[in-house]
Parts: structure tokens; sequence; C-alpha cells
């Protein structure tokens, strides 16, 4: 196996230009496909840690059932009151794998200057756990500030946020009074002075000029209930979610609440959009890298396969079998895809250090700041393309080198 | 079709009625008509002629480098005409070692890994094809060449080294294409030396094609080919030529 693997090795460096060549084309592959692999990791970790933490929503969320088919319509038939809450409370305390729960109330109605009112869409929550789940983020973006003016607390409970739109249309700043209305869960007209404390902006561009941010007693305050609409749930480990969805459902159930909840990447409908097109452009990505690597390894065995018939005659004419042809020729090709690799990580290591050092920023879809690039080093990602790579050549390789081990070895030996 | 017959009874390679054709283009080439020779064990044959003749189509026959379109190949009493390439491959590299012309030696090898070939190639340890390779090179004069890479060796020593590989495995048969063709006239002489000694010390039978002079003077039997067909078998203990026209009695 030495001699094969030696034999193997040295004749890579016989046409060490050819190889350099092979190898530098399937490094670049590698890098290209590790390097977008870590963005997009870094994509799908932002997304995903951007809905659970920095927007505070939790891992899952636990509503009345119905409420998000027909809950827009008639939100109020829909609503957790007391009762549900506090039952809720009690499962969710026995469980140790949940780090906090948090209620939240949406409402919508005016927003006034006492001159003129438009709609907004606000989030009632208590601003304390909020900030808990907030304070679990794993990325730069979560130790950012990503709003102006002072933060929401629970002792201001009549403070609110507003998009930087919403305040700009209504020409708010900080510190000014605003006038807040909406009809009560009975159908009433109610009123609510609040205290602007911030503003944001929207993840929708669409929303830019209606969200707003109140506490949660602010929000039950408006609609004049004791009520919420969901209960947030966070958990010490995400990857718990799908056991602890069920685990929950079935014990809610039993306990006689007719709940449905929701995880995280079934709420955030933009996290799976995203996902699913980097999926579509990664997938364009490795098939580029495929046939790069499968001509050139192909182009680099069929040329040293002619350039070396007569050696192969000469080994067949020694006793070699065609399966040790193939063999030594498959050997040679995995090599190749081996160095490729090697180059390919430190091209990648390369990639990742330069930026994690240069720190470059963007603005990326959805968000108004700029925030940090990032491209996360995934070893996982870096093996499986390794493997990948090595049977890519393995298998590119096989076909030129199948048609040597064929020839006829008189053939072979006369060969020029 | 001639009919040629060597002594003795144990023979190492026997071909009978054996023909070759070969296709080129169009046109079918028929490089032997009917051949029928037997070599003994310990035998140093000479096959000569002119180009053309058939010589390099009988050494690959015999060393199992090619299968006749009809007849029957003997090695050491076992035909091989259908077995498979596996099979034919261990058997030419347990019984048949290879000189050609070119010496083809692998070039990124070195002298010594060049001659451990064949025995890795058996799946022997590198320990013991290592020791055997030495003896080897040093029987052939090179112990002090191991680590020469072919391109750093002369014509001759590089034809050394691949008799030297040839005879790794303890073959029972060497086959030689042309061995001298490419060497001066010294270098020429020393391979023949060494050839003729080692087939009297090892009694390593050896089979080669040439046109060289010198190496024809040096045998006791030359086989001359002519047009596919054995013209004479100069044979050891028969001084007459053994043969006989197509259809003839014995």
């Amino acid at each position: 196996m030495i001699t094969w693997f030696k034999l193997a090795t040295r004749n890579l460096f016989r046409n060490g230009r050819r190889s350099l060549f092979t190898v530098m084309a399937i490094g670049l592959g590698f890098a290209a496909v590790n390097a977008l692999g870590g963005f997009t990791a870094y994509i799908f970790t932002s997304l995903e840690d951007s809905y659970i933490h920095i927007q505070g929503n939790g891992h899952m969320s636990i509503f009345k059932k119905g409420f998000l088919n027909e809950g827009k319509l008639d939100p109020t038939r829909y609503l957790l009151n007391e009762e549900d809450v506090r039952v809720i409370d009690e499962v969710l305390a026995a469980h140790p794998e949940i780090r906090i729960s948090t209620p939240e109330l949406n409402i919508s109605g005016l927003v006034s200057n006492g001159e003129v009112s438009t709609i907004f869409l606000a989030s009632g929550r208590v601003s304390s756990k909020v900030d808990v789940i907030r304070s679990r983020s794993r990325t730069k973006v979560g130790n950012m500030q990503l709003f102006d003016g002072e933060p929401m607390s629970d002792e201001t409970p009549n403070g609110l946020g507003m998009s930087q739109g919403l305040a700009d249309q209504l020409r708010f700043k900080q510190g000014d009074t605003v006038v807040v209305m909406a009809p009560t869960v009975n159908g009433q007209i109610n009123a609510l002075d609040g205290q602007m404390l911030q503003t944001f902006n929207s993840p929708v561009e669409a929303l830019e000029d209606k969200l707003m941010l109140v506490s949660l007693e602010f929000a039950q305050s408006l609609y004049d209930t004791t009520s919420v609409d969901r209960i947030n749930v966070l958990l010490n480990d995400g990857l718990l979610t799908e056991s602890m969805r069920a685990t929950l459902q079935s014990e809610l159930v039993a306990r006689g609440l007719d709940i449905e909840i929701k995880t995280w990447n079934e709420l955030s409908t933009f996290y799976t959009k995203v996902k699913n097109m980097f999926d579509v452009i990664f997938l364009f990505a490795f098939l580029i890298v495929f046939t790069i690597v499968v001509m050139s390894v192909i182009n680099t065995v069929g040329m040293a396969i002619m350039e070396r018939t007569r050696e192969i005659g000469t080994l067949r004419a020694l006793g070699v079998k065609r399966r040790g042809i193939v063999g030594l020729f498959a050997l040679e090709s995995m090599l190749l895809g081996l160095f490729g690799s090697l180059f390919g990580v430190l091209l990648t290591l390369a990639v990742w250090s330069s930026i994690a050092t240069l720190e470059p920023t963007w603005i990326p879809p959805q968000i108004t700041r700029r925030i940090p690039l990032e491209v996360y080093l995934v070893p996982q990602e870096m093996l499986w393309s390794l493997l990948a790579l090595l049977v890519l050549s393995l298998v590119a390789a096989s076909l030129p080198a199948r048609k040597a081990a064929r020839m006829e070895i008189v053939s072979a030996l006369g060969h020029v | 079709m001639n009919t040629i017959t060597s002594i003795g009874t144990a023979p190492l390679v026997e071909l009978r009625r054996v023909t070759r054709h070969y296709q080129i283009g169009e046109n079918p080439v028929i490089a032997l008509k009917g051949i029928d020779i037997t070599i003994q064990a310990r035998e140093f044959v000479a096959i000569w002629g002119p180009s053309g003749s058939g010589k390099s189509t009988l050494c690959n026959l015999i060393g199992m480098l090619d299968s006749p379109t009809s007849g029957t190949v003997l090695i050491n009493g076992q035909e091989v005409n259908d077995l498979s390439d596996n099979a034919r491959s261990e058997l030419r590299n347990r019984t048949i070692g290879f000189v050609f012309q070119n010496f083809n030696l692998v070039p990124v090898l070195s002298a010594l890994e060049n001659v451990m070939l064949p025995l890795q190639i058996a799946g022997a340890s590198s320990t013991v094809a290592r020791e055997r390779a030495l003896e080897r090179l040093a029987e052939v004069g090179l112990e002090k060449h191991v680590a020469h890479r072919p391109a750093k060796l002369s014509g001759g020593q590089q034809q050394r080294v691949a008799i030297a590989r040839a005879l790794v495995t303890d073959p029972a048969l060497v086959i030689a294409d042309e061995p001298t063709a490419n060497l001066d006239s010294g270098n020429a002489r020393r391979i023949i030396e060494l050839m003729l000694n080692i087939n009297a010390s090892h009694g390593t039978a050896f089979v080669f094609s040439t046109h060289d002079q010198r190496l024809l003077e040096s045998v006791k039997r030359r086989v001359l080919m002519q047009d596919g067909e054995i013209g004479s078998d100069s044979h050891p203990t028969r001084p007459a030529v053994q043969t006989r026209i197509a259809g003839g009695r014995p």
C-alpha cells in the first residue's frame, strides 16, 4: 500500500504545473463553497437569532387554537385569559429546559399628535423579560443598540417606541406625549397618553410607518382586558424546540386548554424564504464547483494516462491487475482532491480571518442600520466538502482509469 | 504449417497450432500461422528474424501479454487461453519476468524500488522485497546505484535494473524483447554475459527476440521466424533444423 501511495504521490509531481493547476482549481472551488456556506450560515444564524432573541419572540409561542387563522378578524375571541395564562405558567414552570416565558398582546388602533392621526400596529410586552431573551443573543448584532433614545422599561409602563417612519410622519421626538386610541374588547373607544421613548427601524419596510412598541400593561389598559394573545417561550437549548413543543402541547391539552404551539421557524416565514433562496444559490455554486472539479480531474487523469500508456502496459506485464491500475489512478485522483481540499481549507481560513480582522459592515435587506458582515467557519461543512471532493475526484477519475485498465497490454507497451 | 518439436518431458512453455490475426484498418494481418513450439526449463532461446516476421507476437503470446486467435498456449502444463485476466496477471507475476527493449522502468521510482515492484505486486512485505531486490541489484553489479532513479542511470545500467526486476520473483522464465537493441556494443556484451550467467547459475530460462548477431552467437537454440512461421530451430541437442512442411508426417 505504501508503495502505491508513494508511486501515486510521485506521479503527481511528474507534471507539477498541471497538478498544481488542478489542485488550485479544487482549492478555489472548495473555498468558494465553504465561504458561501459560511456566509449562509451567518445569514441563517442571524435571521434565527434576530427572530428568537433580538425581536424577543423566543423559540415558540403558545396561542389559543384558531388565533393564527381567524384571530386577525376577531382577535378578542382568541385571547388567553388570566386563568389560561396561570395554567400555562404552571406547566411551563415544571420544565427546567425553559429559560423564560413572557406574555404578549398585539394591538392596533390610531395614534395622534393632536393634529393628525394614523393607524398603528403595536406589540405589548414585558420589557424586563424581553431584555432577558435579548441578552441570550449569540450574534454581534445582538450586542448592538438597534434603537435611538431610551430603552423600554417596566418602570415606565406608558413609555412607547415608534418606527422611525411613523415618528417622522407625526413629527414625534423623544419625550413627546403621544395619544393612542383603540376600541376595547367590549367595543368602546379608549384613549391613552403615552410617552415617546425611542425610535427604531421596522424589520419590514412596508410597516416602517405603522409599528409601535408598548408595555403589556399599556396594551391591556388600551384594550381594557387582562388577557394576552400569546405566551412566548425561550428554551435553554434551541435543539429541544420540536420535542418541547410536543411535550407542552400534550401537557397543556391535558390541563383542558384548547391551545396550539408554533415554533419560531413556522412563525418566521421570512427566515424560511431566505433559507430556501440561499439553498438554491448554494446548490448552483456547488454544481459549478462540481463541474470545475470533475473537468479538471478528468483532464489531468486523461492526460496522465495518455503520457503513461507504456508504463501502464509495463505494470500490467509485471502482474498488476486491471483493478490495480484503476486503483493507482483513483489514488492519484484522490490525492489531487485531498491536496486541493487542504489548499481550499487554507484559502477558507484566509477569507475567514481577513473578514474577522477587517470587520466589514453592510446593510442587509430588512435592516436599515449597518451591521457586521461575517463569514462563519463551519468545520462540519468543511469536512463534508472534503469528503464530497474526494468522492468527486474518485468518480471523475474512474472513467479514464477504467479505460486505461482495459487497454491491451501489447498495445500499451507499443505506445509511443 | 511448420511443426517444431523440442525434447524434454516437462515443458515450461508449449504452443500448439497457435495463430494470431490482427485487423489493421480494413486489412487483416496474419502475424502467426499455426506455430508449434516447446521450450523446456533452463533453456536459453533466441527468436530471430526480419522485422514483421512475428518474433514479438510469439514472445507476447509466450508471456501471456496477448491471446492467440486460435491454438493453445500452455505454461507449466497449464492451459492459459481461458484463464481470467486476474489469473493471467497472477501467473505472469509468479512465473515470468520481462525485459523490454526500452527498459520500461518506472521513472519516479529508484532502481531499488523498481526492482521491488514485482514482489510488492505479489503482496510481499516491504522488508522482504527490499532484501531480495538488493540481492538482485548486487548480482547485476548495481549495489552502488540502488537509490538512483532511471534518468540518472546509463542505458546499460537501466537494462541491468530491468534484468534485476525481471529476476526478483525467481521466475522460471524471462522474456526479453530485443534487450540489447538500444545499447552500445560494450553494454550489449555485458548484458549478454549477465543473462548467460544467470541462466547458468539460477537455471532461469530465457526467451528473447533479437537482431543482434553477437547475442545469437552466444545462444545454443535459435528459432528463426519468417512470415509468421518458424523457418528453422537450431535446437542444441538436434544439430539439424527441425522443420517439417505443414501436413507432413513426423
